[in-house]
């Protein structure tokens, strides 16, 4: 019972924690809380819906739909809501906030005239696979989910401290100003980091979709806030901090469904980003400077 | 000839509006001193909770219970806005998404006594119990031409409008002392203003708790307009509605929050055929203001322009004319 719970806990850490990166790169470039977040990954799992239960066509094209039209999403959230603001005179350092709220409530009743307030199901053979070890009965979707998570973590990290791409970035995320000095094209590697992000939240739509079975407009929000409590958890920009601060979310959250009050679940991560915010602002993996949490 | 005009479907959007310029001003007199608060919508279910459980279960006037609510928003915006001040900027707009995100799980979980998701119904309305107290006096709307209904709003909106013409008045008075001023020195610049011997830490959980006071204040008010309230009416979207109030008509002055709640209440009511598109339509409005009037419809050049513009024509042609000839 408690192994199956702590599976459960590590799936939706995954995912969580996937949401969690794509929040974390686009805060450690731009500074931004992209509050869109979470409705792009909405956008994501109506995407796998559409594309498997609807067209009936194989996960595999679903995965590539929902990359492709999430990086869409991420490309024109850039180039809409975020690069007019951009050194812009006189821009307060929250209009990139409210612009990106503005985005996610666009994005969020969109759906919601497109595809009804309902519950949408994931229907998928796929998900319905599942083996017997011992007493406890695991899903082949959980391992499916757990195995992308670390695998997009690993190339991830690995992209951004060797590849030239993502010394850019970082050294973007640094300096913008100096970077720029320095031959990097910052335009471009700020576009690429939100569409890369944006792409992550469109695979944990569809992930989130396939292990609980139901996708409906209001998950984005839901999802997006938990993001933001985890960074906030892991550390402002902090990659490895999103991961593991992803996975201890999951994991107290089951726990608290399957031992505790289940209605209080959605609180955890609130009071959360209230706690950690208020007594250690620089996040339990973040570096201690006096500028965090300013 | 009263009863044609006064329509009591009118008469309610006026009361709606009226409620939300109390809104408005909650979140822009914390953002007049720098701070981005999204827990309005959280401070609002406070006030609206405590005024509608005490008049129910105590029988408390309304008047009293309204204030409690207020005064009971108040201590925790006190409670909040303290540790808060460690907070500035994107983090403070985080920490208070997250409290008025816990206190709608909270009145949904804490079934014995808000009665969960399904809300409050059955409490005591403003406009009847005023009814109440004039019918005593031997008043009969009959007098005025009006229907009892009609009267009932008449009432609720003259009450809202006094309401908010003193708290109008209070703010505007605020802005100019040394209160206001203080706010506006640490929205420019923080470091700057404790230099000059402010006191930052009184001041910004002056203008929080101020905010949490009228957010509260005008969820209790919207409880016995409304007579029933739900955890829905403070979840996350009320805080994006209050935003936009300030946004859209301009942070910068009060005058902006006051526009922007009346007409952003008045939009959808008048567009009854977009109404379905009106969260699209907010949205769309969040992100071209950002880009093209990030200070919002209402700032002071344009105050200065209409001003000169209500000057010139008071002065008449002759002040024109004398003008010219020096």
């Amino acid at each position: 019972m408690l192994l199956e719970q702590i599976i459960n806990g590590i799936t939706l850490g995954s995912i969580y924690a996937i949401v969690a990166l794509g929040f974390t790169l686009v805060f450690g470039v731009l500074g931004i809380i992209n509050m869109a977040h979470g409705e792009i990954f909405m956008i994501g799992a109506f995407i796998g819906v559409l594309i498997t239960s609807v067209f009936g066509l194989p996960l595999w094209i679903a995965f590539l739909a929902a990359i492709g039209v999430t990086a869409i999403l991420g490309y024109m959230l850039e180039r809409i809501a975020l690069r007019p603001l951009r050194g812009k005179q006189g821009v307060s350092h929250l209009a990139p906030l409210i612009s990106t709220i503005g985005v996610s409530i666009l994005l969020e009743n969109l759906s919601h005239h497109i595809f009804g307030a309902g519950n949408h199901p994931f229907r998928h053979s796929f998900a319905q696979i599942q083996f017997q070890v011992g007493s406890i009965t695991i899903y082949l979707v959980q391992i499916l989910i757990f195995a992308i998570s670390i695998t997009l973590m690993v190339v991830l990290s690995y992209w951004l401290s060797k590849t030239k791409a993502g010394k850019a970035l970082r050294a973007t995320a640094e300096n913008l100003e100096t970077a720029s000095l320095l031959g990097v094209n910052t335009k471009r590697t700020i576009t690429t980091t939100v569409i890369l992000a944006s792409a992550l939240g469109g695979i944990a739509g569809i992930l989130v979709g396939m292990a609980f079975n139901s996708v409906n407009p209001q998950m984005g929000l839901s999802m997006g806030l938990k993001g933001l409590a985890i960074i906030i958890l892991g550390g402002m920009g902090n990659v490895k901090g999103a991961m593991a601060g992803g996975l201890l979310l999951g994991l107290t959250e089951t726990m608290i469904v399957a031992y505790g009050d289940s209605g209080y679940r959605d609180a955890i991560a609130f009071i959360t980003i209230i706690f950690i915010l208020l007594l250690r602002p620089q996040g339990i993996f973040g570096k201690n400077t006096a500028e965090a949490g300013r | 000839m009263l009863g044609v005009i006064l329509n009591p479907y009118h008469l309610q959007i006026v009361s709606f509006i009226l409620i939300n310029i109390i809104l408005g001003i909650s979140i822009y007199i914390t953002l007049s001193s720098g701070q981005l608060s999204l827990g309005n919508a959280g401070f609002m279910g406070i006030g609206a909770y405590t005024s509608a459980l005490l008049t129910i279960n105590f029988d408390l006037p309304i008047f009293l219970g309204i204030i409690l609510g207020a005064v009971v928003a108040g201590v925790f915006g006190i409670l909040i806005g303290i540790p808060a001040l460690r907070l500035s900027g994107v983090y403070l707009a985080i920490a208070t998404l997250g409290f008025g995100e816990v206190i709608r799980v909270i009145f949904v979980n804490w079934e014995s006594i808000t009665q969960g998701s399904i809300g409050l119904s059955g409490i005591p309305h403003m406009g009847r119990e005023l009814f109440k107290t004039f019918s005593l006096t031997g008043f009969d709307p009959d007098m005025l031409g009006l229907k009892n209904n009609q009267f009932i709003y008449l009432l609720v909106v003259l009450t809202l409008l006094l309401v908010n013409i003193l708290l109008i008045w209070f703010f505007i008075r605020q802005n100019k002392s040394r209160v206001g001023r203080a706010f506006a020195a640490i929205k420019m610049d923080e470091k700057a203003a404790e230099s000059m011997g402010i006191n930052i830490t009184y001041y910004k959980v002056l203008s929080f708790t101020q905010g949490a006071i009228l957010a509260g204040f005008a969820g209790a008010l919207y409880a016995h307009v409304m007579a029933y309230i739900s955890p829905a009416d403070f979840a996350y979207h009320r805080a994006v509605d209050i935003l936009i109030f300030s946004i859209f008509g301009g942070s910068e002055l009060i005058w902006g929050a006051i526009f922007g709640a009346t007409f952003m209440t008045i939009l959808p009511e008048a567009l009854r055929f977009i109404s379905d598109y009106r969260y699209m339509i907010y949205g769309v409005v969040l992100i071209a203001m950002m880009a093209f009037r990030p200070q919002g419809i209402i700032d002071v050049s344009l105050l200065n322009w209409f001003k000169k513009k209500l000057k010139l024509k008071r002065g008449g042609s002759l002040g024109i004319r004398t003008k010219k000839y020096n």
